[in-house]
């Protein structure tokens, strides 16, 4: 466009060269009327003339420089999702969140027993309270707030293993539940509808890492309309509440940033993945861990020289995925996994296996057009399916991958950046406001049945 | 397996009434189930008996071949658990959909609400509990997926190289001195293929000692370079070694006057075919301005392993003697023997780092380096190809011209190293030196060795004796018929084989013998 512009100043300069030469002609030509006629009717088709060129100059620069600017490779790509172009929005000034104050048996008495709840793949929900305390959407004057949160850590009960005990956590949750309920009157106002809560745990608010055990109970009953933050999604699903928020499992993000190599490095595996495939401690037979979806990928590919299987985990494992086009993320006892933020940061294409899930952010994120998608019953022809994506779509999901939005948005970053899971959690929130004015009961009004729910659940805590 | 037959039940019943015979079916059922529990008691029985014959319970088993008779939707094998050792493979899943759709055509009514239902089931939740593992029929990699799956990673790694790769893409002209010997197969195949996937454009021009020849003209037909010239040194290939590298040196000057005659563009790189090349040499040298220096690593004890091995006995004899007893191989083991610039810390080329390979006799491939003979090698360095070229003018003044460095008056082999006036103008390339991105494998065949050039028998071998080792006795052996004889000798006739005399010798004994045999058969 400049450069049009410029040539539109440099053309009266040629205007004016070209006038010089025709009157050097209309001298040699010698008749003084034919002359003056001819000159005033070379300047007329001078003055067409010129003012044509300089139009279809102008018009094919800008043509030129636009075929330009798309002939440059494009890193990456915009992203937007089903919500429209959300992904880089501030919520700062959208929302208000008040934090209720609990007492430290419910948060960070937890936190002092045992520390590890800070890096396991649940410890998003103690790095979100940590993030609303400084977060310029606190509010201390709770009339003023959109949101409440309470602040309790249901999964920071691990056993010596590691593994959180979903035992406890009904009452935990009950327990924190009628400590808000006495000391403000907010939850009473709304029955819990403008509260939300993280439970980050395998099922969410069910409270259980086995998937009959936790469907059987179903989301605890005084959750029932507040809004939940967890990491399981699954359609049609009793632990998947209407308008819960879906996010992602928690990763370490400076382990994973130091590791990365450089982008030149050439993609040579096709399919990478590492993980059991069989659970030979809780499933030995077969065909209940995964679905059978993990059995079938081994037994299916395990001679396959392009996928690159196993279930030795190398100290590699973060470089490999970085040389890796397609990572698999098939489900295990639950549908997410970390893999797909793994896969995400490291750019390489996620290809989920698991009927009916709800990935992170759905709403925010286009996953059908950044991973691939594959049905159970799919994956005894899943290198079919994967050598048949044309090289095109294989990029542009890549240009995808390679947006930085995109890979910020799966982190739990300290400190906070804008556009990370943080900043998507409060965005998801905002998007819901304003509250629905039915939400507010009268006075004294119940809709909460505090009796209901398994009898262990009952007990105070 | 119980519930899986559990929930099969349904369908089977339906079956029954898709062929019509309502009336009696209930009678039939009536009867059927009386039967029906006459029957299983019966076989309930019969493996009881058969269990406590046995030793173990197979009613498992038993239901599962029973129900997996009935099951006719199933289109992959299905693994029930480890157990269960057998799998089933019954039909095709094309074969089943047309089959589903007959029936539909013939039948809509009766099919419909079983089909939805199973619809409606299959959308509304997953099942939680035990499922099959599916295995297909054939579960190995289909060689036309595999290709495709290659295609898609080399179009992502040429996107890749275009995003990230090096944004200078200077040509790269490779000059390779060869000869047709026994490993020239091994040398020249890698060299091609390494050269064949360099990104940018590349000239090869190969020099060969003895003239043109078509064994070397095979192997290159093969490369994918831009443009690649073969052509032709007079003087065969000696065989000694240091006088290999000599005439060696000569044929790399015969190649850089080529480039300088033909004003070609680019960089200028010292290809050995015995060196081994990683891509990110090619990278590397794509920044050289005029001259650049990188290091080179040194493979192979070059040559016997007795005599590596006494030399190290002497050195351990010397160590003993002065006291030290720890490692027999200190002295060989891990040292990386590395040739090439070094720099100091601020990254400033100071000196050349010339390894020094244990000398070992001369008949057997040492290399070049002679504890004497301190010498760089020519792949250590990377030419900008205007610094050869006639116009003496555009090179810096560091760089000697041409009829200074590229014919010495005392008839001694050129030295790349000679063109540089001052040593500290050379660019340092591979993270000054550190990085070894060139690898030189001192391996080579003797130069008396009869292996065919292109590691191909095409005829039969000059004699033929039968096998004594068979426990039965010896039978006269009758010999087949001899095959009529070549038309033309395809064997070259170089002297570069060292025993070509005796080839020839060999091949004329061979027709008389062939003459004198017919009146066996």
């Amino acid at each position: 466009m400049v450069v049009g512009f410029l040539l539109l100043l440099l053309m009266p300069s040629s205007r004016s060269a070209t006038s010089i030469s025709v009157v050097d002609r209309n001298v040699v030509v010698g008749e003084m009327g034919d002359m003056l006629q001819l000159r005033k009717r070379r300047r007329r088709r001078r003055g067409h003339v010129s003012l044509l060129t300089c139009v279809v100059g102008f018009l094919f620069l800008c043509q030129v420089s636009r075929l330009a600017a798309a002939a440059v490779l494009h890193r990456h790509q915009r992203i937007s999702g089903s919500a429209g172009d959300v992904l880089e929005d501030n919520p700062v000034g959208r929302l208000k969140v008040f934090v209720y104050e609990l007492p430290s048996k419910y948060n960070k008495d937890w936190l002092e027993k045992d520390p590890r709840c800070l890096t396991h793949m649940f410890a998003a929900e103690e790095f979100v309270h940590d993030f609303l305390l400084t977060s310029p959407v606190r509010t201390h004057n709770p009339k003023e707030a959109d949101w409440f949160y309470t602040p309790v850590y249901t999964t920071c009960d691990l056993m010596p293993n590691g593994l959180p005990l979903p035992f406890k956590s009904p009452r935990i949750m009950r327990s924190a539940i009628s400590y808000i309920s006495t000391h403000w009157p907010y939850w009473n106002r709304t029955e819990g509808a403008d509260h939300f809560f993280v439970v980050p745990h395998d099922f969410g608010a069910c409270f259980h890492y086995q998937e009959e055990k936790a469907i059987e109970r179903g989301v605890l009953p005084l959750l029932k309309h507040a809004t939940l933050v967890q990491t399981f999604g699954q359609n049609h699903h009793v632990c998947l509440k209407e308008g819960s928020i879906v996010v992602p499992p928690y990763a370490p993000p400076e382990k994973m940033q130091s590791r990365f190599i450089p982008p030149n490095t050439p993609r040579s595996i096709f399919v990478y993945f590492r993980g059991l495939f069989y659970d030979v401690g809780n499933d030995p037979e077969g065909g209940y861990y995964a679905r059978g979806a993990r059995a079938a990928v081994w037994e299916n590919f395990k001679d396959n020289p392009l996928f690159d299987i196993s279930t030795q985990h190398p100290s590699t494992y973060y470089e490999d995925m970085q040389r890796a086009i397609f990572c698999l993320c098939p489900l295990g006892w639950a549908p997410w996994s970390p893999r797909l933020v793994e896969g995400v940061i490291f750019g390489c294409i996620p290809v989920i296996i698991a009927d009916d899930i709800v990935l992170p952010f759905a709403d925010a994120i286009p996953w059908e057009k950044i991973g691939v998608f594959v049905a159970e019953k799919d994956v005894p022809n899943l290198d079919k399916i994967l050598s048949s994506i044309s090289p095109e779509q294989v990029l542009e999901k890549q240009r995808l991958l390679a947006n930085p939005a995109m890979k910020q948005a799966m982190l739990f970053s300290q400190p906070a950046l804008p556009g990370d899971a943080f900043h998507q959690i409060l965005n998801g929130l905002a998007r819901k406001l304003p509250h629905d004015p039915h939400i507010y009961l009268e006075p004294g009004q119940m809709v909460l049945n505090w009796t209901e729910g398994p009898v262990g659940d009952l007990k105070p805590w | 397996m119980k519930k899986a037959a559990g929930s099969h039940r349904p369908t089977r019943m339906r079956s029954k009434n898709r062929s019509g015979f309502s009336s009696d079916q209930t009678s039939d059922t009536a009867f059927r189930s009386t039967s029906i529990s006459f029957f299983r008691i019966f076989i309930q029985c019969m493996f009881c008996i058969g269990t406590l014959i046995v030793g173990f319970r197979f009613t498992r088993e038993a239901h599962f071949l029973r129900a997996s008779f009935h099951h006719p939707e199933d289109s992959f094998s299905r693994r029930t658990g480890a157990r269960m050792g057998s799998l089933v493979s019954i039909g095709n899943r094309s074969d089943l959909d047309l089959r589903i759709q007959e029936e539909i055509a013939n039948d809509p009514e009766a099919f419909r609400l079983e089909n939805s239902e199973t619809i409606i089931r299959s959308r509304v939740r997953v099942d939680v509990g035990r499922h099959a593992i599916l295995i297909r029929p054939w579960p190995h990699p289909d060689p036309f997926e595999v290709i495709q799956a290659h295609h898609l990673i080399a179009r992502v790694q040429m996107e890749q190289w275009q995003l990230y790769g090096s944004k200078e893409s200077k040509p790269i002209i490779a000059i390779t001195t060869t000869f047709v010997r026994s490993f020239q197969a091994v040398h020249l195949t890698g060299l091609l293929h390494t050269l064949s996937l360099v990104p940018v454009h590349v000239t090869w021009i190969v020099m060969e000692a003895g003239g043109v020849t078509n064994e070397t003209a095979y192997f290159l037909s093969k490369a994918r370079v831009h443009r690649l010239l073969h052509l032709g040194f007079g003087d065969a290939m000696p065989a000694g070694l240091k006088e290999r590298g000599q005439l060696e040196a000569h044929m790399r000057v015969e190649g850089l006057r080529y480039v300088r005659e033909e004003k070609m563009e680019g960089i200028v790189v010292f290809a050995d075919e015995s060196n081994l090349h990683s891509l990110d040499f090619f990278t590397e040298a794509q920044k050289v301005d005029w001259v650049g220096a990188l290091s080179i690593g040194l493979l192979g004890f070059a040559g016997f392993e007795e005599t590596a091995q006494s030399r190290i006995a002497d050195v351990h004899q010397e160590e003993v003697g002065a006291g030290r007893r720890d490692n027999l191989f200190s002295r060989r083991t891990f040292e990386p023997q590395v040739q090439g610039p070094s720099c100091d810390s601020e990254g400033n080329l100071v000196g050349w780092h010339i390894f020094d390979p244990l000398p070992l006799e001369e008949e057997v491939y040492t290399g070049i380096m002679l504890a004497q003979n301190r010498r760089l090698e020519w792949p250590n360095f990377v030419l900008n190809a205007r610094a050869v070229w006639k116009t003496e003018g555009n090179q810096p003044e560091w760089i000697k011209s041409w009829d200074e460095w590229a014919t010495p008056k005392d008839g001694s082999a050129p030295d790349i190293k000679a063109i540089l006036r001052d040593d500290k103008q050379v660019k340092v390339l591979g993270d000054c030196g550190r990085k070894v991105l060139l690898w030189w494998l001192r391996a080579e065949a003797r130069a008396d060795s009869r292996h065919p050039a292109n590691w191909v028998l095409d005829e039969n071998l000059e004699i033929i004796v039968p096998a004594k080792s068979t426990p039965w006795p010896d039978r006269p052996v009758r010999v087949p018929p001899p095959p009529p004889p070549p038309a033309a000798a395809t064997v070259g006739t170089g002297s570069k084989r060292g025993a070509g005399s005796r080839v020839s010798g060999g091949k004329g004994r061979r027709s008389k013998r062939r003459q004198s045999r017919p009146n066996i058969s």
